[in-house]
């Protein structure tokens, strides 16, 4: 079954808010500088199953090392969050295969 | 018949509901079939707005109209911006969409209604019309008539 990020978040603990209710251009910088790769998206793609949110290009924080990715998390009456979360290698390699050239 | 998204954003700011029954009706009176896209709570001040739903004919929860969004289903988006997070949403939508779109920017403090008109202008090409605008719609209607007058014509 493919990974779905609201499941995950409403059902594990395994994961890290570095910011929340914020604004978009805030998240985006917090995301570039706490990742050691940036893989930029398009504005709606989907990443772990749902719609990414936001100004494009939208950053998508990658730690190999850990094994996390760093992503935005938007709703409308709650700002946005920015989650890392630990994520198998293949979705790590789907976002890889997203990003914009 | 064209068909438009009205997208509306948290519901907090008392602008919103009567702006969006008052677009409903002027996109549906010059020939737009209106689906309106918002949260369950911005859906519940409709609903109680417009028991019978005399002005709004569809409606679809924000998150599975976005999760489901393809580009041209909408010939019109019409997007209600008065948050950073409803700028987001906004750019989102146009982005997949890939269609005409308007963005209703309203708030109270101006520097605030300045960034978020600077962002959906560096993010799209919609057409950007703001009015500082809470509780009174009437500044924001008279700009919406103006830019409907457009679509008119």
């Amino acid at each position: 079954m493919s990974f779905c990020l609201e499941t995950y978040l409403r059902e594990s603990a395994n994961f890290e808010i570095l910011i929340s209710q914020a604004g978009f251009k805030e998240c985006k910088k917090i995301i570039e500088e706490h990742s050691p790769e940036i893989i930029p998206v398009k504005a709606g793609e989907k990443i772990l199953g749902v719609r990414i949110i936001g100004l494009p290009p939208i950053p998508i924080g990658i730690n190999e090392e850990k094994g996390t990715i760093t992503l935005p998390y938007t709703k409308p009456c709650y700002g946005t969050s920015v989650v890392e979360l630990p994520v198998k290698k293949e979705e790590i390699d789907k976002i890889k295969a997203v990003g914009i050239k | 018949m064209k068909k438009a998204l009205i997208l509306l954003g948290c519901p907090e700011a008392p602008s919103q509901t009567p702006m969006a029954l008052y677009s409903t009706y002027k996109l549906t009176k010059i020939g737009y079939e209106v689906t309106i896209a918002s949260t369950p709570s911005a859906m519940k001040l409709l609903e109680v707005s417009d028991p019978e739903g005399f002005y709004v004919k569809k409606k679809i929860d924000i998150e599975s109209c976005l999760e489901d969004l393809e580009e041209g289903s909408f010939d019109l988006l019409l997007g209600f911006v008065h948050k950073d997070a409803a700028v987001s949403y906004f750019v989102t939508f146009y982005h997949i969409l890939n269609t005409a779109s308007m963005a209703l920017v309203f708030e109270k403090d101006s520097e605030i209604l300045e960034k978020m008109e600077k962002d959906l202008k560096e993010s799209t090409d919609a057409t950007v019309i703001s009015a500082r605008a809470y509780h009174n719609p009437t500044p924001l209607r008279v700009k919406f008539d103006r830019a409907i007058k457009g679509l008119e014509d």
